[in-house]
């Protein structure tokens, strides 16, 4: 096997005046080296910092690095435009502003008793996968075989055959294991071309593998944005406008997230405008991160709806309830199921602590609480299918050609197919990761992996059930669909059983062949999830310290299936937005625009000395109107009210309002001397 | 030069600058131990020698020549293997080796370490997942 | 961790010397495995440079501030890698440096931070270059009142350090040659340290403060807030800080951190 290594612009916006590649093609160990005109994936003007220029193969990945740096490269450095307000006002967008208005949003402002403006922003985050993009490529015949970390082995067999022009089935797509992905590795991405194709010139398997450092500039992001949001209302609380100006300052690509999503969907208000713009700058594009958009929408909405309820003298909670949407506050359409009423009141004792946590502050450290709820989507799709195989043993085999992205999917399919089937977890077994052994299924992202999943195991795990009881009830004389399976065991109503081997048995080589397919989602319904979380902090006001003693996270999924993965999938959730509130943030050079965070001591990942206490709760309701399974994803919404509910927290143990991410230590100073300044001036009236 | 890894003595020949973790992984097949930003950040790499936990990705292996290296391999049998898994410690198992590994010479030192000492202990693995709660559970409960 | 001369390098934990090599930023045809060469161990006021961060933190004898400053200092598996020679040898975190823009360090005639991102750099002595000196361990051992002994001489640990200039470009006062193989302190009355960072720990210090209380005053040490570890004589020393714009906060830091160093060591 070769290893790859790719030269890369060190510059955010530059033009490659002349390319020498003699000595690299000289190098020890070099066997393929590729250049702008060779393949797709390379160019000779780099709009963002990390643009391929040239890629080499080579013995080992030393002697790859090595050659990599004997390309003589010479730039004609270019102006980078980095100021997303500039993209905006000089129109380099990504797609058309997106536009959105209900009712009349002036009308609204006009009715309020009470209107709150203000200014939020969030900064550019990485996934950081512990495992970086990588990929094995190896041609056989005709054909390609892609050993790769991905979310999505399907998108994978799209892209690489749409680059190579291949018929898609001529593109193998493996993914037994990965390590991390959290949205970044949703597609093939150019890395994958360029392993394909010089592993095409050299005749033997390339592998290439981000480096750490070329993870956090091109590895994807979560985009930065500016979001200027009001909110009004009347006195008793209800919103009578919502509005928002949003700038994401997305890269030199990539795609515009719904960061105004959660302020159209989240709470009923008749009257809402919003406005996105996607800032095209020379930086490197955003991918998808785990609820893209709503993480940062949530943010700022929820941050400001506290702000709201001060000025009313309202309880946060009280508002959120005052503005519960019944309907979907979009189209009017009926939710397929909404539990969020009742995660309010599972909140409660919890929001309650409150007085008891403010009670504990003292002249240095101030305690208070806070609280943000969640909407998302979550809700899945065809199409998606899976086959079961039950053997003469009685023992089953899911087989589908989905991945597990580390959540648990393996597992989960199993105890769907275990419960279908009534027999043992263990004497079903899982095969997942391989585009050519086994039928479509879908991505692992948008929390659809279990919506999409696990409705089609269990309908092929309900196919083979059926299959198994028409032979029983022929052999045991029994009439139609009066058997069933249950622990193991053939069961009939009259409290005969048989061992479910009794009938599995007579198939000797034979095998029962069950197939399932998604259907589609309820006609003329909104499926969505929906959650709280409560956050208590404590803040040490002379150092901008911020402790976060306790997270309580409740979430409406519909049915969980496995309370052990869906736990571990809210802590994480709620963990990774840790690092998104106070200590991850991709900075960058303002004059140059190349990242200057690119190792794990720069971006700073939250460790376990971070973790506060968690406690999840699920409401575990099947939603009746979502397939047969009635289960919704959890994978992205943990991570989405959790920095509002940590900066409403924050506000009301110090009076400090925090309005950009991360809430580092000069952040939270600022807004405290801000609050200590507005105290001095407003006492005399109070 | 010699290389003494879960209790065994390999003879290798190594260039200079080369690491443990390459030496390990690429010389000596034991890919257990895992690279993940390769400069000594972020915990993935972590291997015991002399039973403390060390960085393999920034050990040139010629330093420990004379050292005892324990690996992810070498702790098979170890009850926090099954400890991490009955508490549910990974999600994508990425950093899982190296997560045990450092629990191993904590358990070793410390047979019942508070939540405040395997916080101390385990800062320098990081798990992007976030299974913290899960692995501080797996480490307290590692006997049961 | 020091230099040998003829391109050769004295290399024990490796920590950062490794790293270092391998990015370029450093140049060796030859490292020389110091760890059976200098002395390693406590014996009483005398902590010899080979003795690890781990060692040093587990080690009841030893002042509050450095144990603290080593317990804090880094990841647990850099602490039982490190060195405390190597330690008080380690280069900047400034990210320009580190990834070799031609800054003043590297030789260049411009600092980048001042003009660029700099929330993590210094606030004193920051004109020439900007970069902070992340050791918590150099500034426990300033306010220690602690010496350095190396294979050719002995002297003040702040002696070691020097701000960079025109001509020398260095940061350290250490011959091609010389070895540090001693650190000897004072045992003081009462000593604490304070970090504050951007993650609870495994961080480098935003503003390590280091306060040591002996019978004619206290002494403090503060790491992340010059390009050489920073010696206050007293918290008014604060108002000579000249902070870039993105540093402002770390003064106030300082501020808060120093008068609970002082406090909490009696002074």
């Amino acid at each position: 096997m070769l290893h790859a290594a790719v030269v890369r612009s060190p510059h955010a916006h530059a033009r490659v005046r002349a390319l020498d590649l003699s000595r690299a093609r000289e190098a020890p160990g070099v066997r393929a080296v590729l250049a702008p005109g060779d393949c797709d994936a390379l160019d000779e003007t780099a709009e963002f910092e990390g643009r391929a220029v040239v890629a080499v193969a080579a013995e080992t990945f030393g002697q790859a690095r090595a050659a990599a740096e004997l390309v003589e490269v010479e730039w004609e450095e270019l102006e980078p435009l980095l100021d997303p307000e500039e993209a905006v006002r000089r129109g380099s967008l990504v797609g058309e502003p997106r536009r959105y208005e209900r009712g009349g949003y002036e009308r609204g402002l006009a009715e309020a008793d009470a209107v709150v403006e203000a200014e939020y922003r969030t900064q550019t985050l990485n996934h950081n996968p512990l495992e970086t993009h990588q990929c094995v490529c190896e041609w056989r015949g005709d054909g390609l075989d892609v050993y790769i970390s991905t979310q999505y082995i399907w998108g994978v067999r799209d892209d690489v055959a749409a680059a190579f022009g291949l018929p898609p089935d001529k593109v193998r797509v493996i993914c037994e294991y990965m390590g991390g992905g959290f949205g970044a590795k949703n597609g093939a991405g150019g890395y994958v071309t360029l392993a394909a194709e010089l592993a095409r010139r050299s005749g033997r398997p390339v592998r290439l593998a981000l480096t750490r450092r070329e993870e956090n500039v091109g590895g994807g992001n979560r985009n930065a944005t500016i979001q200027r949001v009001t909110a009004a209302a009347k006195a008793d609380g209800t919103l009578t406008a919502l509005g928002g100006e949003f700038i994401c300052s997305l890269g030199w690509g990539g795609w515009l997230a719904s960061t105004a999503g959660p302020m159209q969907l989240l709470h009923a208000c008749e009257n809402v405008r919003t406005v996105e713009y996607g800032a095209k700058l020379n930086l490197p594009a955003m991918a998808a991160f785990r609820a893209p958009g709503f993480v940062e929408g949530t943010w700022a909405l929820e941050c400001l709806l506290d702000k709201l309820a001060a000025e009313l003298g309202l309880d946060p909670l009280e508002l959120r309830r005052r503005n519960y949407a019944n309907v979907d506050t979009m189209d009017g359409r009926p939710y397929s199921a909404k539990e969020l009423l009742e995660c309010y009141r599972r909140a409660e004792p919890h929001w309650e602590r409150r007085h008891e946590v403010r009670a504990r502050s003292d002249a240095t450290w101030k305690r208070g609480v806070g609280l943000a709820s969640q909407i998302w989507y979550g809700g899945g799709g065809p199409p998606s299918y899976a086959w079961v195989r039950v053997g003469s043993d009685g023992r089953a085999n899911v087989v589908t050609a989905m991945q597990d992205i580390g959540t648990g999917t393996r597992t989960a399919m199993a105890q769907i197919a275990a419960e279908e089937l009534g027999i043992r977890l263990e004497r079903v077994q899982v095969q997942v990761g391989d585009s050519s052994r086994g039928p479509f299924a879908s991505i692992s992202g948008g929390s659809s992996t279990l919506p999409s999943m696990g409705p089609a195991v269990r309908a092929a795990a309900a196919d083979a059930a059926r299959q198994i009881l028409e032979i029983a009830e022929q052999r045991f004389e029994r009439e139609d669909g009066t058997l069933s399976l249950r622990g193991g065991e053939i069961v009939s109503p009259d409290g005969t059983t048989w061992p479910l081997e009794e009938i599995t048995g007579l198939l000797e080589d034979g095998q029962i062949l069950g197939k399932g397919a998604r259907g589609p989602n309820p006609a003329g319904m909104r499926v969505l999830t929906f959650g709280v979380q409560v956050a208590e902090v404590a803040v040490d006001v002379e150092t901008g310290e911020v402790v976060v003693e306790r997270i309580y996270a409740v979430h409406d999924v519909g049915r969980v299936i496995n309370p052990l993965g869906a736990r571990s999938q809210i802590e994480g959730g709620i963990i990774q937005a840790m690092g998104h509130t106070f200590s991850e943030a991709r900075l960058d050079d303002p004059h140059r625009g190349t990242v200057l965070t690119k190792t794990l001591d720069a971006y700073k990942l939250p460790t376990i000395a971070d973790v506060p206490e968690i406690v999840c709760e699920l409401i575990d309701k099947p939603d009746a109107q979502l397939t047969n399974l009635g289960s919704k994803g959890l994978g992205e919404p943990p991570i989405i009210p959790t920095a509002a509910a940590i900066a409403n927290a924050i506000r009301d143990a110090t009076g400090a309002d925090v309005t950009s991410l991360p809430i580092t230590r000069e952040e939270i100073l600022a807004a405290l001397r801000e609050a200590r300044e507005r105290e001095r001036v407003g006492a005399p009236s109070a | 030069m010699r290389l003494t890894v879960n209790g065994e003595q390999h003879e290798l020949e190594a260039p200079f600058g080369r690491s443990l973790a390459e030496a390990l992984r690429d010389d000596l097949g034991l890919t257990g131990t895992k690279v993940s930003c390769g400069e000594g950040h972020c915990g993935a790499c972590t291997v015991l020698v002399d039973g403390a936990p060390h960085l393999s990705c920034i050990t040139l292996v010629h330093t420990v020549d004379d050292r005892a290296v324990t690996t992810i391999e070498g702790l098979r049998d170890h009850p926090l293997v099954d400890a991490f898994v009955r508490c549910d410690a990974l999600q994508c198992g990425f950093c899982t080796p190296g997560q045990i590994v450092s629990a191993s010479a904590l358990v070793e030192a410390n047979p019942s370490p508070s939540s405040d000492e395997i916080r101390h202990a385990m800062a320098g693995n990081l798990c992007r997942c976030g299974t913290y709660p899960r692995i501080e559970e797996a480490i307290r409960t590692w006997r049961d | 961790m020091g230099a040998l001369g003829n391109g050769t390098r004295g290399l024990a934990g490796g920590t950062d010397l490794v790293p270092l090599l391998r990015d370029g930023l450093v140049a060796a045809d030859r490292l020389v495995d110091l760890r059976r060469v200098i002395p390693s161990g406590i014996d009483g006021t005398a902590i010899g440079a080979g003795t690890t961060l781990a060692e040093l933190e587990a080690d009841p004898q030893i002042p509050d501030a450095l144990r603290e400053a080593c317990r804090l200092a880094a990841s647990p598996q850099l602490r039982n890698m490190g060195t405390i020679g190597g330690n008080l040898l380690q280069a900047t975190r400034c990210w320009y440096w580190r990834l070799n823009y031609p800054c003043r360090l590297h030789g260049g005639d411009v600092c980048h931070a001042r003009e660029g991102q700099h929330r993590e750099h210094a606030i004193f002595a920051n004109d020439y270059c900007a970069s902070a000196h992340p050791s918590d361990v150099a500034a426990a051992l300033l306010a220690l009142d602690a010496t350095v002994e190396t294979t050719r001489a002995a002297g003040p640990l702040a002696g070691l350090y020097r701000l960079p200039d025109d001509h020398d470009r260095n940061l350290v006062d250490l011959g091609a040659d010389e070895l540090i193989t001693r650190i000897h302190y004072e045992r003081p009355e009462q000593s604490v340290y304070l970090k504050a960072m951007d993650r609870k720990r495994w961080a480098f210090a935003l503003v390590g403060v280091a306060a040591a209380r002996y019978d004619d005053g206290v002494r403090l040490g503060l790491a992340g807030v010059a390009p050489i570890p920073w010696r206050l004589a007293s918290l008014d020393d604060l108002e000579q800080a000249t902070p870039l714009p993105g540093t402002a906060y770390k003064l106030e830091l300082a501020r808060a951190l120093g008068r609970r160093a002082i406090a909490a060591v009696g002074g």
